[in-house]
């Protein structure tokens, strides 16, 4: 059965994305990957989608959408106030619209990101192997580009699914001050002791609040300026990067790179764990943040701990 | 081969420090050596200038996993046949609209346009490697007489096509993007078409020459 989505509202930002591009990075093309991973994979949980079905991220508010037939739906990440019709929308769980009803986003609660998704699938190209929309280059998505006001999107196989609810105890924190585990980068000697003491002091101070340049290709940091080593080179030769780098340009204001690079020329400080990398779809403009290097035993602790939680979220919703 | 750890899930490769074509052959090496294996815990595999990036999946092999089995290759690895380079023709319209910053690099150069341009179509490049944006290629090494510093701020929006070039390099934007690279000229040809496989015109070690139209 096909239904129809359209959107009266679309908040600052809607993108469509799924799991992303992996393995053409050597031809320069980047993840462009749901930035909350957790989040987007719960959703299709919550409507039994296939792992890595298409979904919104939405940024800001309001947002909304007029269904034209009945269908599941949900929505993850940032804790938001939600209406289908009058009736309030829980988070992280399905709910049943009916023809004709309107599901309303009005305000944003706690985090930054969140992910709308419905039972079935969109009716778009694939490509490069991904639903993904690739802003930069404007390919991928709903037209390689951000939904507007009075786009339709076709859903397939649309359907109503059992209801499910991720427990509440079970949601990951989004609130800020912001404190990200990092491992050493491998430029971390290029900056002085001191600045290195400052850019990942334990979280004993906010040292630095999100840029409001940041993006979806970095998050900008504005606080302490990290100083570059005497003698030492203030670039790299351009080499590939990971999701999650923090890179210090020679204006020594650290930039977090998402997932929609593949390659930089900027030292690199440190590199996000994974069991943090969530986190920064939630980064908002003005959150503090702040730093703590681990160890990479450390980290390795810290993945599997992540382990154990999503499946403990899995077994939730099984 | 130096080989070090980068985040949870990164591997380097490390062949050099300098840009030269001897270092980039070995990286092109590494990574054609890396995707014969077809590992199943490899995700991607990013060649650059000096420097091969392994992107691995942490569930199905660890860091000391991967360096081993690399070091133990080593030697298939140098041994890795290239395969003949592919010579790609790119027809360039330089100067006037097509190029903003020739102007400029006349006045750095002390060079007349048509020496710049000279300059720009007699060599045969090499594309080091694909990256900043999807299929835009790092081309090189340009002649040192056009050596141009970076512009100190970028413009916000160049069109697609766009030739650009910085210090010993020479490029292609494949997309309207925000550029820090002086534009000589514009291209027609298709850098990039994310509809059709192999979706990338360019590959590392193909090379490539400019042809003024």
């Amino acid at each position: 059965m096909a239904a129809e989505i359209e959107v009266v509202h679309p908040g600052w930002l809607s993108l469509v994305v799924d799991a992303g591009r992996p393995g053409h990075a050597d031809i320069g093309v980047p993840p462009s990957s749901a930035l909350d991973s957790l989040a987007f994979a719960t959703l299709n949980r919550l409507l039994a989608n296939r792992p890595g079905t298409s979904a919104l991220e939405v940024c800001g508010t309001p947002f909304s959408v007029v269904f034209s037939d009945a269908i599941s739906f949900a929505v993850t990440g940032a804790r938001v106030t939600a209406f289908l019709d009058d009736a309030p929308v829980e988070p992280w769980a399905t709910f049943q619209a009916r023809p004709g009803s309107r599901l309303m986003v009005s305000a944003v609660i706690e985090g930054f990101r969140y992910y709308v998704g419905f039972a079935g699938r969109m009716d778009l190209p694939e490509i490069i192997g991904s639903y993904s929309t690739n802003l930069e280059c404007m390919f991928g998505g709903f037209k390689g580009r951000p939904l507007m006001r009075g786009d339709r999107i076709t859903m397939r196989d649309a359907g109503m699914t059992a209801p499910k609810a991720v427990p509440e105890p079970l949601l990951p924190p989004m609130k800020p001050p912001h404190l990200l585990r990092i491992l050493e980068g491998p430029e971390k000697n290029f900056f002085t002791a001191d600045s290195l003491d400052i850019f990942c002091n334990m979280g004993k101070n906010m040292c630095y609040a999100v840029s409001a340049k940041s993006n979806r290709t970095g998050i900008r940091l504005e606080g302490d300026l990290m100083v570059f080593a005497q003698g030492a080179a203030e670039s790299i030769v351009s080499e590939g990067i990971l999701p999650g780098t923090v890179q210090v340009p020679p204006d020594g204001k650290p930039i977090i790179v998402l997932f929609e690079r593949t390659m930089g020329g900027y030292a690199r400080a440190g590199v996000v764990i994974a069991a943090d990398l969530d986190r920064l779809a939630h980064l908002k403009p003005k959150d503090p943040v702040s730093f703590s290097v681990v160890t990479p035993e450390e980290a390795v602790r810290l993945t599997a701990l992540r382990k154990r939680y999503v499946s403990s979220l899995e077994e939730a919703l099984s | 081969m130096d080989i070090l750890p980068y985040g949870e899930n990164g591997l380097r490769l490390i062949f050099g420090k300098e840009i030269s074509l001897e270092v980039n052959e070995r990286v092109r090496k590494a990574y054609l050596y890396l995707k014969s294996l077809s590992l199943q815990a490899v995700i991607d595999v990013i060649p650059s200038f000096t420097t091969c990036l392994v992107v691995f999946d942490q569930a199905q092999a660890s860091f000391d996993e991967l360096a081993d089995l690399l070091r133990r290759g080593q030697k298939e690895m140098a041994e890795t046949e290239l395969p003949e380079p592919r010579f790609v023709e790119i027809p360039v319209s330089y100067g006037g609209e097509y190029g903003p910053d020739m102007d400029s690099v006349c006045a750095y150069s002390g060079l007349a346009e048509e020496e710049v341009v000279r300059l720009h179509t007699s060599a045969v490049y090499t594309v080091f490697t694909i990256g900043f944006l999807p299929g835009f290629p790092y081309l090189g090494p340009l002649d040192k007489k056009l050596f141009m510093p970076r512009l100190d701020t970028p413009r916000v929006k160049v069109t697609e096509g766009s030739v650009g070039i910085v210090q010993l390099q020479t490029g292609i934007y494949p997309f309207d993007s925000p550029a820090g690279w002086r534009i000589i000229g514009k291209t027609e040809v298709k850098l990039f078409d994310p509809s059709h496989f192999p979706y990338s015109l360019l590959a590392i070690g193909d090379k490539v020459r400019f042809v003024s139209v």
